[in-house]
C-alpha cells in the first residue's frame, strides 16, 4: 500500500471535497453530453416505437433466424452486469484495499447495465403490449406462465438481480449520502435527507453497515452467477445445434466477468479522467485489474477452445455443419473476437508495463468488450441460419430499427450512468477515507488495529 | 388407453423413455392420438396441398418480398432435394408440416402455454396468447413454425373466402399446422352427438384430402386397426429427425423402388 | 341468378355435404380457441356440387359455401375422374370468384386500345352495342367478318356457339387451346383409325414408360393421373409399379421416375422405334396382339432395321446398355404401358414419334388391356387440326377480312406471337372479350361483356381423357353472383334475341339453363319419368357418372396405316448462332397461364425449383459454368423471333445443350397479382410446323442464353445451398 497517496497530508474535509467534486453544479461540457445522449436515446426510441406501431417486418429476422440483435444484446448487457457486483464484492470479501475508489462506480453499473438488459427480452417480443401474460398475476381466466420456459426463469433471475444490485449499491452509498446531505442544500439536501435514513455515522451504525455490506457482497455473488447460468440455459436446453452444449452456463459465466471486468476498467479510465481522481485510480490499481482480466481471459479462451474441440471431435454433421458456416461466413468477425477477446488480453497482460499503462489498459478493455459482443452475436445468429432442416436454412442482417435501438441502449446507459455521477457521489468517500484513517495509524497495515470505522 | 409403444408399431423406435411417456399416455383419457402417414413413394411434389391447407386455414397471402425475407407463411411446404449430378440426378420431395412431437421441443419453452399439448396428442397454439417471442420456432426442429412478421391483408373480396371456423392471425403471433384442428373438433362433436368415436377416415385435414396421390394418411394412431396405424408399422416406415427424440406423430414412408431405401 | 332458384338450390345440397365425406357441414360463428373441452355447438354449412374448368380434365368439384360465401372447395369423391382430389389450380378457383380486380360491370373503351381505359357502361347498352355492330354486317352481307375465338369447349356451349356462328353466318370460329390434344387425335386416328383420346390405365400397369407424357402437371387429366400414379407405386400389396420417363429436361412428372433418360430432343420417336426393332429382335413381343392387328414380326422387324442399337444410342445421346435394358424391362413386364406427351408431339417429327410409341403399346399387346390403355369414353371426337383454323383465322384478320371479333378466354397471351394473331387482331376494328378479369384479350377489346366467374355459373363439362366410362359434369352456381356480370352464353343468346330473324330462331330456349337441362334429358334419356327430380339428383352428386361399360370402339390398328418413321428433326435458328434447344413447358400451377392471377399459385413455390411469383430459365450446371451464369443472374434468351430477360434456375436435371422456361407469366394485365410479373416465353417461339399436317412444333426452337447481371431478383422457397444437403436430414 506504500503507494497508496500520502493522504495523510490531506485533511478530511480536503478529501470530501475532492471525492465529492462530482456533485458539483454540472458544467456547458457535461450538459452538451447530455442533451447528445439524450438525444440518440430519442432515436432508439422512435426505432422502437415505429417497430411496435407497423410490425416486426421492419427487423431482419426471419424464418429461421428468429433472434437477432435484440437477444444479442440481451445477453450482452446481462454480461456487462457482471462488473460491479461480482469485482466489488470479490474484491470487499478478499479485503483488497485498492478496490476502494471504483466500488461505487462498479456497483452503479451493475444496475444500469442490468436494467438496459431487462428490457431487451421485452422489445423483442412480437406483442410487447401483452408482455404481462409473463407475469404470474392472479386473473380470472385462471392462466398462469409456465415456469418450465428459461424465459421464465430470465424473467425471475433478472428481477432478482436488479432488485439485490440496487440494494448492493444503495447499501453501500449510505454514509456518502449523509456526507453529501450535510454538504448540500436545496432539493440535493431534501433527496439525501430522505435516502441517507438518518444515517449519523455512530459506531453502533457502522458495525451494522460493516455486516450487511459483507454478508449483501457474499449473497450477490451466487445471484449474479444464476443469472447468466440461466441466460446460457436459454440456449442449452434447447435442441438448436450449437446452442445444445453442457459447457454454456459456465462458460457464459466466464464470458460475463470477462466483459464484466473490462467494462469496470474502462469505467475507471473514464472517471479518473472525468472527475481528476489521479491520486486515487493509480496504475496500481489498473496493474491489479490487468492481472484479474489476464486470469479470465485464460479461463475464457479455455471454455471457448473446450466449446469448439468438442464439436470438432464428435463431428455431429448438423453441429459441424453450422460451426463451418459460422467461420466460413462470419471469418473477419470470428477472428476479431479471438483476438480481442483472448490474443491481445493473454499477451498484453503479461506485460507490467503495459497492465500499468492507462492507455493499453483502454484499448485492450474496449477490445475485450467489442470481442464479447461479437462472441453473443456468433452463438445466437449462426446457429439458427443453419438449423436441423437445410432446405429452411437462412441468414440475417439487423436493420436500421434494430441498430437504432441497440445504439438508443447504449446512449441509455451512459446517459443513466452521468446523471447518477452527478447526483451522486460516484467515488465511495467513507471507504476511502476509511482506508485513510486506518493508513494514517498503521503505516504498514498488515495487523489489525482497532480503529474509530470498526472491523471491516 | 393405449399404452404408446402399441402405436410406436411394436417396431424398433421405442426406448425406456417412449415407454416412460407410454405410462403417462395411458393415464390421459383421449381415445385419440392424431397422427399421419406421409409416403414419399407416392408423393409426386405437386404443391396441391399446400394450397389445400391455404385455403382451409386463412394462411396469409405472402408477396414476393415478404417470401424474399424467408417469411412465407405456409403451414406445409414441400422441401425439394437435388441428390447426385446430370445425367444421373434425382429429385427427392419431403413435404414438412407439423410433427404433432409427442415430445415437443416447442411447447416447454413457451412462457404463456401459447404452444402447448393436447389429450389427443395435437401441439396446439392458441394465438390470442401468444405474446411473440419466438422462442418456440428457434427450437422447433422441424422449422415449421411461422411468424407473423406483417399483417396480413386480404383485398375486398378476396376476404369473402376466409374460414369463419378459425382466427385471422394478426402480426406478432406465432402459427403452425394445427392437424385442421377444426375439422377434427367437428368430428368429435358429430360423433358426440351420435354417441360413438370418430370413424377411421372420417376426418381428414384439408392436405390429405386434397392429395391426389394420396400421399397423406391421416387417422387416430391411437386404434391399431385404422389405415393410419397399420401404416405406421410399414417396413419402410421412418420419422425426420428421430434421433432428436421428439417422438413426431408423423412417420415417413421411404420411397419405395428408389436407391436410398 | 334469382333468389328463389338460388334458395331452390340450397335445397339441393343436403347430399352434397353427406357426399362430401370428410365433414358433415358444421359452421360456428366465434374462433375456435383450441381448449378441447369446450363444446360450442356450431350451425351448418352447405355443399354445392360442381364441376371445375380451370383445366380440360374437368374433374368434380363439391364447394362449402357459408353465409353465402364460397370458403373452400374440395374434390368430389364420387366424381370418377378425380375420386375427391383436386389439384392447386382446382383448389384456387375461389380466387377467380372472389378476386380483387373482377370486371365488375360491361365496360367500353375509352382510350386508345391496350390502354386499359374503358367507361362503366350499363348491359343494355352493352349488348345494343354489340349487336349494332353485328346488324351492319348483315345489312352489308358481310356476315362472314365475324370471329368467334373460344378455347376447345364441350357439350352444350360448343353446341351454343357453333349454332350461333352458323346461324349468323360466319363460319370464323376458332376453339383453339396451345395444349389441345389435337396431336393426340390425329395420331390416334392414323394410328387406331378413330379420334378417341387414350384413357391409360396407369394405376394397374407394372411399368410405365412415358415419352415427355408430363400427367403429373397437366398430360390430360394430371388428378386422374396423379391418384392413378399413388396407386400403381403402392396401391397393391405385392407389386410396385416401375417408371421411366424419356426426356430432355426433368419433368415434375420426371422426378418421381426411377429412371430418367435424357434423350436428345426430336429423337425420342427413334428412341421409341428403336425399343421396338430390339423387342422384335429378341422377339420378346406379343404375338397374339401382332396378329390381330394384322402385322407380321418379320416384315416389322425388317423394315425397322435401320433403328439398330448403335444408331439410335448415337441419335438419342443415350448409352446403349440403357436403351438394350429398358427394351427388355418394357417387354418383360406384364402389363407394361407406354405414354407419349406434349414434348415429344411438339417436334417436327412429333406427329409420327408419338405413333412410334403408340406402337410400342401395339407391340406388346397393351390395347384396351388391364394396365393398358383404352380409348377415353368421354370425349370421343373433338378438334384435330385447330392449329390450322388459328393460321387461317390470322389470315382472314391480315386481310381486313374481319370486322368483329368476339373472344373468349385470353388468346392474346397464351397463343405464340409468332402465328401472328396478335398483330393481325390488332387490326379487327370492333374487338369483344368475356373475360372476368382485365386480362391481355380484354386490354385489346373494344367492349367487354364480363362473364360469370365458373362458380357463378351454369354449365356441364365433358372431362377430357377421364375415364374410361361416359362422364358429364354439372356445373352450378354455388353464390349469388358478386357482380353485375353474365354468363357467355346467356350473352350470346341475348344477343341473337336482339338480331332477330335465322339468328334468334336457332335460340327457341328461355336460357342457357333451359338449354342445359334439354341437353341432358336427352343425355340421361329415361322417357316419360319426371326430369325435374333426376335433374335435382344430377346436380347433387355433380353431373352424370354413367357405371356400365358402353360398348367403346376398341382400339384396332387401322388397316394400311403406314409405319410412323420419323423424319429428322428440324429447328429454327441455326445451331452456330442458336446452340442450345429451348423448351417451354407448362407450369404446375399456371397451366397456360390461366392459373396467374391467383395469388395462391402465385405464392406456391414451383416443385422443380421452389420459384415462388415470378418466371425463370433453367440452366444445367455445366452450360451455366461455361456461360459464366450464376443461380438468381439476369440473364438474356434470344431466339429468332426476338429476346427476353430471365433470372437463371441453375437445373440439374436438364441436359446441357437445353433450356427450359415455364410458361405462364408475363401477362400484361391479369389483375394485381399476375400483371407486369415476369415473360412471356412464347414471344421466343419461332413458327415451325411438321411440313406435313400444320401441327406446330413449339419445341423446335432453338436460342442463346447470354449474362446479364446478378440482379435477376430471383426468389426460392428452397435455400439455394440447403437444397443439396438432403444427407443432414437422412432422407
Ligand atoms: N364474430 C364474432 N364476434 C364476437 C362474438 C361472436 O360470437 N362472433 N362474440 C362477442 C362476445 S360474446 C365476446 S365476450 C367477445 C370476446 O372478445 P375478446 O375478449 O376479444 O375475445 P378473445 O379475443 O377470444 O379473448 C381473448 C383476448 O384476451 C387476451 N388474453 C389472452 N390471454 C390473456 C391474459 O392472460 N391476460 C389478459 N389480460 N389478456 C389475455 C388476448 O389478447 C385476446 O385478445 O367477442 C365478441 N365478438
Ligand atoms: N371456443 C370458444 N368457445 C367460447 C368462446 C370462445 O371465444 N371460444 N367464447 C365464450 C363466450 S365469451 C360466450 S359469450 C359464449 C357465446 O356462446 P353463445 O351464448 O352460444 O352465443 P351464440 O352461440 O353466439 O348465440 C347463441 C344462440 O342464440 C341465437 N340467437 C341469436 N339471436 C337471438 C335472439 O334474438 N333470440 C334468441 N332466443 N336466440 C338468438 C343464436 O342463433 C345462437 O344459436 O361462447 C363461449 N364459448
Ligand atoms: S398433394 Fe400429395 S402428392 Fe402433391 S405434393 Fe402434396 S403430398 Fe405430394
Ligand atoms: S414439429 Fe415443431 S411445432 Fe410441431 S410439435 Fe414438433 S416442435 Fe412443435
Ligand atoms: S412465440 Fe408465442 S407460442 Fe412461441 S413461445 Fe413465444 S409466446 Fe409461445
Ligand atoms: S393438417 Fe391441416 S393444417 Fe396441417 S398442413 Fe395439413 S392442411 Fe395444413
Ligand atoms: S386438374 Fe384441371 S380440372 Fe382438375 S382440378 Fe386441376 S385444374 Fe381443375
Ligand atoms: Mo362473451
Amino acid at each position: 500500500m506504500s503507494e497508496h497517496p500520502g493522504s495523510s497530508a490531506k485533511s478530511a474535509l480536503q478529501l470530501n471535497d475532492e471525492l465529492l467534486s462530482s456533485l458539483r453544479p454540472p458544467s456547458l461540457r457535461w450538459y452538451g453530453l447530455a442533451f447528445f445522449l439524450g438525444a440518440v436515446v430519442a432515436w432508439g426510441l422512435y426505432a422502437f416505437t415505429y417497430m411496435v406501431t407497423t410490425d416486426m417486418s421492419c427487423t431482419g429476422l426471419d424464418r429461421p433466424v428468429m433472434w437477432g440483435i435484440y437477444i444479442v444484446n440481451f445477453v450482452f448487457w446481462v454480461g456487462l452486469s457482471h462488473s460491479g457486483t461480482m469485482v466489488s464484492s470479490i474484491l470487499r470479501l478478499s479485503q483488497a484495499n485498492w478496490r476502494r475508489p471504483i466500488l461505487r462506480a462498479a456497483e452503479a453499473m451493475t444496475v444500469f447495465t442490468i436494467t438496459v438488459a431487462g428490457l431487451f427480452p421485452l422489445i423483442h417480443l412480437g406483442r410487447n403490449w401483452v408482455f404481462f401474460y409473463l407475469i404470474p398475476y392472479p386473473n380470472q381466466r385462471g392462466l398462469w406462465p409456465n415456469f418450465r420456459s428459461p424465459l421464465l426463469w430470465d424473467a425471475t433471475a433478472i428481477t432478482t438481480y436488479i432488485i439485490g444490485s440496487s440494494l448492493f449499491l444503495y447499501l453501500g452509498m449510505l454514509p456518502d449520502l449523509a456526507v453529501a446531505r450535510d454538504r448540500s442544500r436545496g432539493w440535493r439536501r431534501k433527496l439525501y435527507t430522505i435516502l441517507a435514513m438518518g444515517w449519523r455515522g455512530t459506531a453502533r451504525e457502522w458495525v451494522i453497515y460493516h455486516k450487511a455490506s459483507t454478508l449483501m457482497a457474499a449473497l450477490i455473488i451466487p445471484v449474479a452467477v444464476s443469472v447468466h447460468s440461466i441466460v446460457a440455459w436459454d440456449f442449452a436446453v434447447t435442441v438448436v445445434p450449437g446452442w445444445h452444449s453442457t459447457i454454456f452456463p459456465p462458460y457464459f459465466v466466464i464470458g460475463a466477468i470477462h466483459s464484466g471486468v473490462a467494462a469496470v476498467i474502462t469505467l475507471m479510465i473514464i472517471i479518473r479522467r472525468a472527475f481528476h481522481l489521479e491520486e486515487y485510480l493509480t496504475p496500481l490499481h489498473f496493474d491489479n485489474m490487468g492481472k484479474l482480466l489476464l486470469v479470465i481471459a485464460l479461463l475464457w479462451s479455455y471454455a471457448y477452445f473446450v466449446e469448439v474441440q468438442t464439436t470438432w471431435y464428435a463431428h455431429e454433421p448438423i453441429e459441424w455443419e453450422v460451426f463451418s458456416f459460422m467461420a466460413g461466413n462470419y471469418t473477419p468477425a470470428l477472428l476479431l473476437m479471438l483476438f480481442g477477446n483472448s490474443v491481445l488480453p493473454i499477451t498484453a497482460l503479461c506485460f507490467k508495463r503495459l497492465r500499468r499503462s492507462i492507455g493499453a489498459m483502454l484499448v485492450i478493455s474496449l477490445l475485450v468488450n467489442v470481442g464479447m459482443f461479437i462472441e453473443r452475436f456468433l452463438i445466437i445468429v449462426p446457429s439458427l441460419s443453419h438449423k436441423n432442416m437445410p432446405f429452411v436454412w437462412g441468414t440475417y442482417r439487423p436493420t436500421w430499427v434494430e441498430l437504432s435501438v441497440t445504439a438508443g441502449a447504449f446512449a441509455g446507459f451512459a446517459l443513466l450512468y452521468t446523471l447518477f455521477a452527478k447526483c451522486f457521489p460516484i467515488v465511495a468517500v467513507t471507504d476511502v477515507r476509511e482506508l485513510d484513517v486506518r493508513e494514517a495509524s498503521v503505516p504498514f497495515g498488515r495487523t489489525k488495529v482497532p480503529s474509530v470505522v470498526g472491523k471491516e | 388407453m393405449f399404452p404408446l409403444l402399441r402405436y410406436e408399431g411394436g417396431r424398433g423406435s421405442y426406448d425406456i423413455r417412449t415407454q416412460f411417456i407410454g405410462k403417462i399416455m395411458e393415464k390421459q383419457t383421449s381415445p385419440y392420438k392424431w397422427g399421419m402417414v406421409i409416403d414419399l413413394d407416392r408423393c409426386t411434389g405437386c404443391g396441391a396441398c399446400v394450397v389445400a391447407c391455404q385455403a382451409e386455414n386463412n394462411v396469409g397471402i405472402c408477396d414476393k418480398k415478404e417470401i424474399s425475407e424467408g417469411r412465407n407463411m405456409h403451414w406445409l411446404r414441400i422441401e425439394r432435394f437435388w441428390v447426385g449430378e446430370y445425367p444421373d440426378v434425382r429429385v427427392r420431395f419431403l413435404p414438412v408440416l407439423c410433427q404433432h412431437c409427442h415430445d415437443a421441443p416447442c411447447e416447454p419453452v413457451c412462457p404463456v402455454y401459447a404452444s402447448y399439448h393436447n389429450p389427443d396428442g395435437l401441439n396446439g397454439q392458441v394465438y390470442n396468447r401468444c405474446i411473440g417471442t419466438r422462442y418456440c420456432g428457434n427450437n422447433c426442429p422441424y422449422a415449421v413454425r411461422v411468424f407473423n412478421f406483417y399483417n396480413h391483408e386480404w383485398p375486398k373480396p378476396l376476404d369473402n373466402q376466409l374460414s369463419p371456423d378459425l382466427t385471422v392471425r394478426s402480426r406478432g403471433v406465432m402459427e403452425k399446422c394445427t392437424f385442421c384442428v377444426q375439422r377434427i373438433r367437428r368430428a368429435k362433436e358429430d360423433a358426440k352427438g351420435e354417441g360413438r368415436l370418430v370413424r377411421d377416415g372420417e376426418v381428414q385435414p384439408a392436405c390429405a384430402q386434397t392429395c391426389p396421390a394420396e400421399a397423406l394418411v391421416f387417422g387416430n394412431l391411437a386404434d391399431p386397426h385404422s389405415r393410419v396405424a397399420r401404416l405406421s408399422r410399414s417396413p419402410r416406415r421412418f420419422r425426420l429427425l428421430e434421433h432428436l427424440g421428439t417422438h413426431p406423430s408423423v412417420y415417413y414412408l421411404k420411397g419405395g423402388g428408389r436407391e436410398h431405401v | 341468378m334469382k333468389r328463389r332458384t338460388f334458395l331452390q338450390l340450397t335445397g339441393m345440397t343436403a347430399a352434397g355435404a353427406a357426399l362430401s365425406g370428410c365433414q358433415s357441414g358444421n359452421e360456428k360463428l366465434i374462433p375456435y380457441l383450441v381448449p378441447p373441452d369446450e363444446g360450442v355447438t356450431p350451425g351448418k354449412a352447405e355443399y354445392y356440387a360442381s364441376s371445375c374448368r380451370s383445366c380440360p380434365a374437368g374433374c368434380g368439384i363439391l364447394v362449402r359455401v357459408s353465409e353465402g360465401r364460397a370458403k373452400k372447395i374440395e374434390g368430389n369423391p364420387t366424381h370418377p375422374v378425380n375420386k375427391g382430389k383436386l389439384c392447386a389450380m382446382g383448389q384456387a378457383v375461389l380466387q377467380e370468384l372472389y378476386h380483387p380486380d373482377r370486371v365488375p360491370q360491361p365496360l367500353k373503351r375509352s382510350g386508345p386500345r391496350g390502354s386499359g381505359a374503358f367507361t362503366r357502361i350499363t348491359w343494355e347498352e352493352a349488348l345494343e352495342l354489340l349487336a349494332g355492330q353485328l346488324r351492319t354486317l348483315q345489312r352489308e352481307k358481310a356476315t362472314d367478318r365475324l370471329a368467334l375465338v373460344t378455347p376447345q369447349l364441350s357439350g352444350t356451349l360448343a353446341e351454343l356457339t357453333t349454332l350461333f356462328m352458323h346461324a349468323f353466318g360466319s363460319s370464323h370460329h376458332l376453339s383453339f387451346d396451345l395444349l389441345g390434344p389435337d396431336w393426340l387425335r390425329t395420331a390416334t386416328r392414323r394410328s387406331f383409325g378413330q379420334p378417341g383420346l387414350p384413357w391409360y390405365d396407369v394405376a394397374e400397369t407394372r411399368y410405365l414408360l412415358s415419352f415427355g407424357a408430363d400427367f403429373v402437371e397437366h398430360h390430360l387429366s394430371p388428378v386422374q393421373y396423379g391418384y392413378a400414379f399413388g396407386r400403381m407405386r403402392q396401391g397393391r400389396d405385392t407389386v410396385r409399379g416401375h417408371f421411366t420417363y424419356v426426356g430432355g429436361r426433368m419433368s415434375l412428372t420426371g422426378a418421381s421416375a426411377d429412371r430418367w433418360m435424357p434423350a436428345r430432343p426430336g429423337s425420342e420417336g427413334i428412341l421409341a422405334l428403336g425399343l421396338a426393332r430390339l423387342i422384335l429382335a429378341e422377339s420378346l413381343f406379343d404375338a397374339g396382339s401382332l396378329a390381330a392387328n394384322g402385322l407380321r414380326a418379320e416384315e416389322l422387324l425388317h423394315s425397322l432395321a435401320a433403328y439398330d442399337l448403335s444408331r439410335v444410342a448415337g441419335e438419342t445421346g443415350l448409352a446403349e446398355r440403357t436403351i438394350a435394358e429398358v427394351a427388355r424391362e418394357f417387354a418383360t413386364t406384364r402389363p407394361a404401358l407406354a405414354m407419349a406427351g406434349e414434348t415429344v408431339a411438339f417436334q417436327t417429327n412429333g406427329p409420327d414419334a408419338v405413333r412410334a410409341v403408340q406402337l410400342l403399346n401395339l407391340l406388346m399387346g397393351n390395347l384396351n388391356r388391364p394396365g393398358g390403355v383404352y380409348p377415353d369414353g368421354g370425349s370421343r371426337v373433338g378438334p384435330e387440326n385447330s392449329f390450322a383454323e388459328l393460321l387461317s383465322l390470322v389470315a382472314a384478320m391480315r386481310g381486313d377480312r374481319i370486322r368483329v371479333a368476339m373472344i373468349h378466354g385470353d388468346p392474346v397471351h397464351a397463343i405464340p406471337p409468332a402465328t401472328g394473331f396478335q398483330e393481325s387482331l390488332a387490326r379487327v376494328p370492333f374487338v369483344v372479350s368475356f373475360s372476368t378479369l382485365m386480362d391481355d384479350a380484354a386490354l385489346q377489346a373494344d367492349l367487354i361483356l364480363p362473364d360469370h366467374a365458373a362458380l357463378e355459373s351454369w354449365g356441364e363439362v365433358v372431362p377430357l381423357a377421364g375415364t374410361q366410362h361416359r362422364v358429364i359434369g354439372l356445373m352450378q352456381p354455388v353464390v349469388t353472383p358478386l357482380f353485375d356480370t353474365r354468363q357467355f352464353p346467356e350473352v350470346l343468346m341475348a344477343v341473337a334475341g336482339k338480331l332477330g330473324g335465322r339468328t334468334a330462331a336457332a335460340f327457341p330456349q328461355q336460357s342457357y339453363l333451359e338449354m342445359l337441362k334439354g341437353a341432358m334429358e336427352k343425355q340421361v334419356g329415361h322417357k316419360g319419368m319426371d326430369f325435374e327430380a333426376v335433374w335435382v339428383d344430377l346436380l347433387r352428386q355433380g353431373g352424370l357418372f354413367e357405371t356400365r361399360h358402353d360398348q367403346e370402339k376398341d382400339y384396332r390398328r387401322a388397316p394400311g396405316s403406314p409405319l410412323p418413321i420419323p423424319a429428322e428433326p428440324r429447328f429454327a435458328g441455326d445451331e452456330k448462332r442458336f446452340p442450345l434447344h429451348l423448351l417451354v413447358y407448362p407450369s404446375t400451377a399456371f397451366y397456360d397461364g390461366r392459373g396467374a392471377p391467383h395469388p395462391w399459385l402465385q405464392q406456391l413455390p414451383d416443385p422443380m425449383t421452389t420459384v415462388v411469383w415470378g418466371s425463370w430459365v433453367e440452366i444445367n450446371p455445366r452450360t451455366a459454368a461455361e456461360l459464366g451464369i450464376g443461380s438468381g443472374d439476369l440473364v438474356e434468351v434470344t431466339s429468332s423471333q426476338g429476346a427476353l430477360r430471365f433470372p437463371a434456375v441453375i437445373y440439374p436435371g436438364i441436359r446441357p445443350d437445353m433450356v427450359a422456361i415455364p410458361l405462364g407469366q408475363g401477362h400484361r394485365g391479369g389483375g394485381r397479382y399476375a400483371k407486369e410479373r415476369g415473360a412471356n416465353p412464347l414471344a421466343l417461339l419461332a413458327l415451325i410446323t411438321d411440313g406435313t399436317e400444320h401441327q406446330p412444333a413449339w419445341h423446335a426452337t432453338r436460342v442463346r442464353v447470354s449474362r446479364i447481371s446478378e440482379k435477376g431478383e430471383l426468389v426460392t422457397a428452397g435455400h439455394p445451398q440447403g437444397s443439396y444437403r438432403s444427407e443432414l436430414i437422412e432422407i
